[in-house]
């Protein structure tokens, strides 16, 4: 069994007095699509942030590629090919797509090719080229999903943490965004999913993981959960 | 359209390295006061238009600059005078820089204004505790030598401006000033470029102090750390437009020729016009004079 780019142990998370996360433990194989699934509140956008280093956790080691991150600034981690597809998008409204995108390859190691890189989003998001020009702040919340997505991918990640991609999306664009990381673990990428939407997240998932209140209530692969009664009762509704 | 700007800003500089041939004394100030407004309103851009993080305190910068050259003056060659004025808030800037950084938007703003206020009223104490009450400067350079280091200034403010917006630093900057979570999350260093822009944004404006207090020949605190100057310099910056460095310089020579207007006739006019002007742009004219010149020239086109 080979190692998987990311494994994180005994995570302790809070925030002032509030604890948030209770010794949460995980791993993401590597070119799999990992997902946690949880009721809102759960801990997901926290995991997500501490992995990003934008959150510091109080304890526990974070993994990638077989080094401790847990205490680097969140731009070695970018730099190091680890980056966040933040929840709520956060383009940059008053910057065209284009900018936005070229901003993406602003960690040092994204910089040499990142015309090409360019391109390879261009091809990927037929979208984002023909609005090139245009302000990312007009555009559909799933344009602008595919454009924060594109802006990652500019940093040359080999591990991508989308944080709810779904949130606010229309059942069309989230069949889209679904399909989009489908193609993107055929391309060999890594990723981690948090999302509310379990149902098709766990259709998607190689791997799946439940958290409630801060701890992992279960584990298991995205086919198994859907079929365990616990969670089509609890996230399903059925 | 675009070739003319910095065609204009050469025969600017020109003609402001020539007004002593004239002859005139009078036009050899009015020329220092625009090229040390353009200097100073371009320095306050390269933090607070390219970050958004307004400052209201640059005249701490300017006041310390001041007064390390005064207390230098007598003591060392003119040129390393004007370099320690502009380390000196350099330093001061990088000690202050990530405390501070770390509060955005009006508490920035308070923030800044008050700390430029504590250090104006430390260096008061100071002044009267060593049983000054102003400083007398003998051996200021000539007011013509004066005016060609400020335009040297000016001219330096508006390239390193320049320099900044189209670099990567100024990328970074960018991305701060429109979500400052969201460049985290790209991978831009936030604390170190915003502490890197402080730090630029305080040099050139120590030297100009230092020029300044030589061309008046006096320092006293409590001018040399006049919170006037700091609101002055956001006016012009804001009126002047901050999506461009032609901004601050329509700006600065904007304000610095209306106020010799207003000072010769009417003295007590001068805040408050520059106060509703403030206001008037903001509202109105939030692109300030060079927006204002572009939609001009874009309609003609």
């Amino acid at each position: 069994m080979t190692e998987p780019m990311l494994s994180v142990h005994d995570l302790t998370v809070a925030y002032g007095q509030v604890q948030v996360l209770f010794g949460v433990g995980f791993a993401v194989p590597r070119g799999s699509v990992t997902t946690l699934i949880g009721a809102n509140g759960a801990g997901k956008t926290t995991i997500m942030k501490t992995l990003a280093g934008m959150v510091a956790p109080r304890s526990g080691t974070i993994l990638f590629e077989g080094r401790d991150i847990a205490h680097l600034p969140s731009h070695d981690r970018v730099d190091g090919g680890l980056a966040l597809i933040p929840e709520g998008r956060l383009v940059f409204g008053g910057m065209t797509v284009e900018q936005n995108l070229r901003l993406g390859a602003i960690a040092p190691s994204a910089r040499a090719g990142h015309d090409e890189m360019l391109s390879e989003v261009y091809r990927r998001f037929p979208r984002l080229e023909e609005r090139r020009h245009q302000r990312a702040g007009l555009m559909s919340g799933g344009e602008q999903q595919m454009l924060a997505l594109g802006r990652g991918l500019m940093a040359r990640p080999r591990l991508i943490l989308m944080d709810e991609p779904t949130l606010g999306l229309a059942p069309v664009m989230v069949k889209k965004v679904f399909e989009t990381i489908a193609e993107l673990r055929a391309a060999g990428f890594t990723i981690l999913l948090a999302e509310q939407n379990a149902r098709v997240a766990l259709e998607l998932a190689d791997h799946a993981y439940l958290l409630e209140n801060g701890r992992i209530a279960m584990t298991g692969t995205g086919a198994d959960m859907l079929a365990s009664p616990e969670v089509r009762r609890a996230y399903l509704g059925m | 359209m675009k070739g003319i700007w910095p065609t204009a800003g050469v025969v600017l500089a020109g003609l402001a390295l020539a007004a002593p041939l004239s002859g005139n004394a009078y036009l050899t100030g009015v020329a220092f006061q625009i090229a040390m407004w353009i200097a100073l309103a371009q320095s306050w851009s390269m933090l607070s238009a390219t970050t958004g993080y307004v400052s209201l305190g640059h005249a701490v910068f300017y006041g310390i600059g001041g007064y390390v050259a005064v207390l230098l003056v007598d003591a060392a060659p003119f040129p390393l005078v004007l370099l320690v004025a502009a380390l000196a808030p350099a330093v001061f800037a990088a000690v202050i820089g990530l405390p501070v950084l770390r509060v955005r938007g009006p508490y920035f703003v308070i923030l800044t204004y008050g700390l430029s206020e504590l250090v104006r009223h430390g260096v008061m104490r100071i002044e009267s505790a060593l049983g000054s009450f102003g400083r007398m400067i003998f051996s200021a350079p000539s007011p013509e030598a004066l005016l060609w280091w400020m335009v040297a200034l000016a001219v330096a403010a508006t390239l390193g401006a320049w320099a900044v917006r189209h670099s990567r630093f100024g990328a970074g900057l960018a991305a701060i000033r429109e979500d400052e979570v969201a460049a985290e999350t790209l991978g831009v260093p936030t604390a170190r470029l915003k502490l890197l822009a402080l730090i630029a944004s305080a040099i050139i404006p120590g030297a100009v102090g230092g020029l300044a207090m030589m061309r008046t020949g006096y320092f006293e605190p409590g001018q040399a750390f006049d919170p006037v100057v700091s609101f002055t310099i956001v006016t012009m910056a804001l009126v002047g437009g901050t999506d461009s460095v032609r901004g601050p310089v329509m700006g600065a020579i904007g304000f610095a020729l209306l106020s010799e207007l207003l000072w010769s006739s009417f003295p007590q006019l001068y805040m408050i016009v520059l106060g509703a002007a403030l206001i008037g742009f903001v509202l109105f004219v939030p692109q300030g004079l060079s927006g204002l010149v572009d939609r001009i020239a874009g309609r003609r086109a």
